[in-house]
């Protein structure tokens, strides 16, 4: 059934129109909506229309309910072969957009390693930039670098400390248990602990020694990061060097703005290109669009 | 006794400080700055016994801070030595004209700045 323009117009001010097609209603139903509602109004026809919206919601639903949605879902699945081949048709959409630029990449691959065509101008193609992140980056390696050199330094140091605790405590054993063995030789305990403990001062100092050892290579480790700061420095030469030649080309190519852009030509003779028509191609095409 | 350490790069901030600590010295017998400008402050604020500077350092580097330093304040006769990658003659001859007091090129070994450090100390 078609619409007429007032019905059309009713229902798109939100009232449903009788199919009946009363004349008299309609200019009712016109006069209605033309009317502005107080806030009174509003607020009565939302008291009206809350109830049966809460009612809506509040009513249980029984499992006989569930039972009709379920199969309305169930009616539902006839369409599935149709959505099925939906998303088979954008998968193999999906995958030649997808081959598209693989075949897109690898040609723009092929001409940068040519060198055909330049690098694009995004920050991680700019030599300044990206030198200037290593430089940064690296200084920052740097420093965890030495927190941890400092961090072992710092620990060696505590251990040796307190190895000196064990060195007095095993000083004062080997004391007592020489003076009990002297005293009474024929105890064979007293001279196996004497014996004991002095090889563990012996341990103690093997330990000491070797932490020294490698304080010393930690203190070296430290001197050789000073190559950081000087490879650093080299950097900034280099970018100092690309700033510099930069300011140089640009101050060389540049013009003073008065000039015109001009049209300029594509195909010139003499160019090396198949495009550039020969005399006697140049005729033998104004000779065939002329029969036309 | 007090230190005043100068070096745009927080490594060698860290690998001189280390020296120093090696000397006998602690963590609180120095300070840390990574400019001329925030080095000049420091000074300007407390008092100091020795100032260790590199040369090439943003916003003011070294030889402007020592030319600073030299041309008054509280540290006109303050000991300075330049620890920079500078090696050439002409800046060592600059540095000196200046009023650095001595002059070490990186890389140094702890030994060198031990030796530099102990000349300045004794005078």
């Amino acid at each position: 059934m078609s619409m007429s323009q007032e019905e059309i117009e009713a229902l798109m001010n939100g009232i449903d129109l009788d199919d009946s097609g009363d004349k008299e209603s309609d200019e009712l139903v016109e006069e209605k909506s033309s009317q502005t509602l107080s806030t009174d109004e509003i607020e009565s026809l939302i008291n009206e229309a809350s109830p049966n919206v809460d009612d809506d919601l509040s009513s249980e639903v029984s499992n006989d309910d569930i039972e009709a949605l379920l199969a309305t879902i169930e009616g539902v699945k006839g369409d599935e072969s149709l959505s099925q081949n939906n998303i088979e048709s954008k998968a193999v959409a999906s995958s030649s957009d997808a081959e598209i630029e693989k075949v897109a990449s690898d040609w723009a691959s092929k001409k940068l390693e040519e060198g055909v065509i330049p690098y694009p101008v995004t920050n991680d193609h700019k030599p300044i930039n990206q030198l200037s992140e290593v430089a940064h980056d690296s200084e920052e390696k740097a420093t965890r670098i030495f927190d941890v050199l400092s961090f072992i330094l710092d620990e060696n140091n505590y251990i040796q400390q307190e190895s000196k605790k064990l060195d007095e405590f095993l000083n004062k054993q080997v004391a007592l248990m020489e003076a009990l063995s002297s005293k009474f030789p024929n105890i064979d305990v007293f001279r196996s602990n004497h014996q004991a403990a002095l090889e563990l001062k012996g341990n103690i100092g093997l330990i000491n020694s070797k932490i020294d050892a490698e304080n010393m290579q930690l203190f070296e480790a430290m001197e050789l990061m000073q190559f950081h700061d000087i490879n650093r420095q080299k950097i900034e030469r280099v970018m100092a060097v690309i700033r510099k030649l930069s300011r140089y080309l640009n101050n060389l190519f540049e013009d003073d703005g008065s000039h015109k852009e001009v049209a300029v030509a594509k195909h010139i003779h003499g160019d090396v290109n198949n495009d550039v028509v020969g005399g006697d191609d140049l005729e033998a095409l104004i000779a065939e669009f002329n029969k036309g | 006794m007090k230190i005043l350490i100068v070096d745009d790069s927080s490594t060698m901030r860290r690998i001189i400080g280390n020296v120093v600590m090696q000397l006998g010295f602690s963590k609180n017998d120095f300070d840390e700055a990574e400019d001329g400008i925030k080095a000049w402050k420091l000074l300007e604020e407390g008092r100091y016994d020795l100032v260790l500077t590199d040369w090439n350092m943003p916003n003011m580097n070294g030889l402007e801070l020592v030319q600073k330093i030299r041309g008054g304040g509280n540290h006109t006769k303050t000991p300075i030595i330049m620890i920079t990658t500078e090696g050439g003659k002409a800046e060592v001859v600059t540095a000196l004209k200046a009023g650095v007091n001595n002059y070490i090129v990186k890389p140094f070994s702890a030994e060198v700045l031990k030796e530099k450090l102990d000349g300045v100390m004794k005078k």
